[in-house]
């Protein structure tokens, strides 16, 4: 059964959001907004009070054309495709299996592995970002084992997912290596029809590692530059972000499942292209390899993002690194339609774009806090 | 009716652009420029009576012939409105090439040429082709590029691409000019027919063995060179000065690029890449079968929102493999 998480009112008091959190069947109260970091959160709604009900300015107008310039036309260009889109599972056609990865699959995961050749265009082996689907058909039953098995995960509000065209889906981070990014792919893939591929919005800092540069990308998954961004949400594509960055999957095992401040892009390109964001949580990926300290000057010295110490790091070697079998429950929310009320002028106005990512952190903690 | 000069058009890239011009209509005379014979495919349009296409064989990079050919009645009578700038290739081991007045000669080229056009009172538009290569490569696979994105002004770049990066300021420095319209298209790795390859810097140069790092395999752009010509044909005829990226649709791995047209790569650990580099610019050998770039490591798409919008421009040939006539497998282009 499907729990319905309510929807954050940008108009109301948050701290009247937050005061009461329902966990299972007992009401826990909050006695503070857990993010009230000392800012008046007062000046922001009068801010946005005052954006709400004044009329909005008006859009500039393009200057005018000296004279009208002649449209050029090619004769037998093929048509642009709109979106990249794949078919719906009613519509694949299952091939004959075909060794030993056609025989660990069942017909639907087969269906929807097939379904993901429709994302690059005629054939070709790679798309404009180098996502292969025949290196993610190899690499699937590998995650598919650990999402099942491994991690269990366990997941809801599949229908807070828009049927069509872009979101951006913004989770919390954690557990040091991004498994919850992994199970995040997974489970959208295996919960949506026609089958999406959640492409995930990475550090740079990863698009720099021999190897797994070249994993990331043939497994769809993008470097968070600006120009990737947007044209990944101009393709219709679910993009996920971790807007905590690096300050997610670094953080103490006191600070577990409590999230950590949001950088504020993803929401001005919501903003500017007109797409919602769907709040998402991941519970489990704090837990499978708590952090106990982090040695940060050692890590700067050696030009690693952390170095961490965790019950089984560094005393098992690289091993210790491996997630523990935790379970992962993955829940997502209502999606926010922040372009609606504010517009793409909306993303020009920094104040706004930092309450909108504040409030985005509030429906996840508001997530985690009542699904743990 | 456009009365079109083209520069290097005995060069493959210059000879496509000719041809594809030769059979437009809006474009009433085509005055090419080359430095060597004009080749065979233009013996028919050179035929005609009056001929559509007249051939000047000049050395483009040297300072006296090329401002003698701008004041010379041939270049008055042809009252030529459009300049196409299609640089040279096969300039790859830039640094073993002779400096021109002090200049790379892709830098001098361009520099003579938009010096002159700015002095030719009948020259309206300036279309030159830049390489997409100028852009400073973000830690990734693949990264978008647009026409905003940041040009690699790192003093460290590779000398060829620090020819194209200077050749691409001093066109882009002339966008604002109120009696020229300057249009500027980058491309990446141009595919022709025959699976030649140009405008790569690692790939460019005979074929054979390149080193790359271990670990990466970055993706490559590319686009047919009936897609660039189709491209400058569209940028001739609209009115629109600017900067447009032109890609074809397709992009693949460097190392499956390689080993299509005859440069299949072994991957070393960074180390060694460095010291085989060292080693061979000490040696005065200095080839891109040895280089260590960001090239190497990060790859690019182009997106080409901007050329669709305002040039027309849409990528009509895709590029793949196909049986060449002595059996064997060859990059080819064909209608998408």
């Amino acid at each position: 059964m499907t729990e319905q998480i309510p929807r954050l009112l940008l108009d109301a008091d948050p701290d009247e959001e937050l005061v009461t959190v329902q966990r299972g069947d007992k009401n826990v109260a909050l006695v503070r907004d857990p993010f009230d970091l000392g800012d008046s959160t007062d000046n922001f709604v009068e801010h946005l009070e005052r954006l709400g009900f004044e009329p909005l300015p008006e859009p500039a107008r393009p200057r005018p054309r000296e004279r009208e310039r002649p449209r050029p036309h090619i004769a037998g260009a093929p048509p642009r495709r709109k979106h990249s889109r794949t078919p719906n599972l009613a519509e694949v056609e299952l091939p004959a299996p075909a060794g030993l990865i056609d025989r660990l699959l069942g017909p639907d995961e087969r269906k929807r592995l097939v379904a993901l050749q429709e994302l690059v265009s005629r054939g070709a082996p790679y798309d404009r970002f180098g996502f292969s689907p025949e290196v993610t058909r190899n690499v699937f039953p590998l995650f598919y084992a650990l999402y099942r098995f491994y991690f269990r995960v366990k997941s809801q509000g599949h229908e807070n997912l828009p049927k069509e065209g872009a979101a951006i889906l913004a989770g919390n981070h954690g557990g040091l290596l991004p498994f919850d990014g992994a199970m995040g792919i997974i489970d959208i893939l295996m919960h949506t029809d026609p089958p999406r591929l959640l492409r995930t919005i990475v550090d740079r800092w990863a698009g720099s590692l021999p190897w797994v540069n070249v994993f990331y990308a043939r497994v769809g998954q993008i470097v968070g530059t600006r120009e990737n961004f947007n044209e990944l949400l101009a393709d219709g594509q679910f993009v996920l972000v971790f807007p905590e960055g690096m300050d997610g999957i670094t953080k103490n095992v006191t600070q577990r499942y409590r999230v950590q401040p949001f950088r504020v892009g993803f929401i001005e390109h919501a903003l500017r292209t007109q797409t919602p964001i769907v709040p998402m949580a991941f519970l489990g990926s704090d837990d499978q390899a708590p952090i106990l300290y982090d040695m940060k000057p050692l890590a700067k010295r050696l030009g690693l993002p952390m170095l961490p110490i965790t019950p089984t790091f560094p005393w098992f070697g690289p091993a210790g690194l491996l997630p523990y079998p935790v379970s992962y429950k993955i829940v997502y929310g209502e999606p926010l339609h922040f372009h609606e009320r504010f517009g793409p002028e909306g993303a020009d106005d920094s104040r706004l774009v930092r309450y909108l990512a504040k409030q985005v952190r509030r429906s996840v903690q508001l997530l985690i806090d009542r699904n743990r | 009716m456009a009365h079109v000069l083209v520069t290097h058009s005995d060069e493959p890239i210059g000879r496509r652009v000719v041809k594809t011009l030769v059979h437009d209509e809006d474009v009433e005379s085509i005055l090419a420029l080359g430095s060597g014979t004009p080749p065979r495919a233009f013996d028919r349009f050179l035929s005609g009576n009056p001929p559509k296409l007249s051939y000047v064989r000049i050395d483009m990079a040297k300072h006296r012939p090329v401002s003698d050919f701008f004041h010379s009645s041939r270049f008055r009578e042809a009252s030529i409105d459009t300049l196409i700038y299609v640089p040279q290739h096969g300039v790859s081991d830039g640094a073993s090439l002779p400096m021109v007045a002090g200049l790379p000669p892709r830098t001098a080229e361009a520099r003579l040429v938009l010096q002159n056009c700015l002095e030719a009172s009948s020259i309206r538009s300036v279309i030159a082709l830049g390489s997409a290569f100028v852009y400073r490569l973000q830690p990734g696979n693949a990264n978008r590029l647009d026409e905003e994105s940041e040009l690699d002004l790192d003093p460290e770049v590779q000398p060829e691409v620090r020819s194209w990066i200077d050749s691409d300021m001093l066109f882009h420095s002339e966008i604002g000019n109120q009696r020229i319209r300057v249009v500027l298209l980058r491309a990446p790795t141009v595919v022709a027919t025959g699976g030649f390859i140009y405008m790569n810097p690692w790939l460019s140069g005979s074929p054979g063995l390149r080193l790359r790092p271990l670990g990466f395999d970055p993706l490559c752009a590319l686009v047919s060179d009936k897609d660039v010509a189709k491209a400058i044909q569209s940028a001739v005829h609209t009115e629109h000065p600017g900067i447009f990226n032109v890609a074809g649709a397709q992009a693949i791995p460097l190392s499956v690029l390689g080993r299509w047209t005859g440069r299949p790569s072994l991957s070393v650990p960074r180390g060694f890449l460095r010291a085989a580099s060292s080693a061979s610019h000490w040696l005065g050998a200095d080839t891109p079968r040895t280089r260590d770039c960001p090239q190497l490591r990060y790859g690019f798409t182009l997106d080409t929102t901007r050329a669709e919008r305002e040039l027309g421009f849409r990528p009509q040939y895709q590029i793949g493999l196909s049986r060449a006539g002595d059996g064997g497998l060859r990059l080819e282009t064909s209608p998408a």
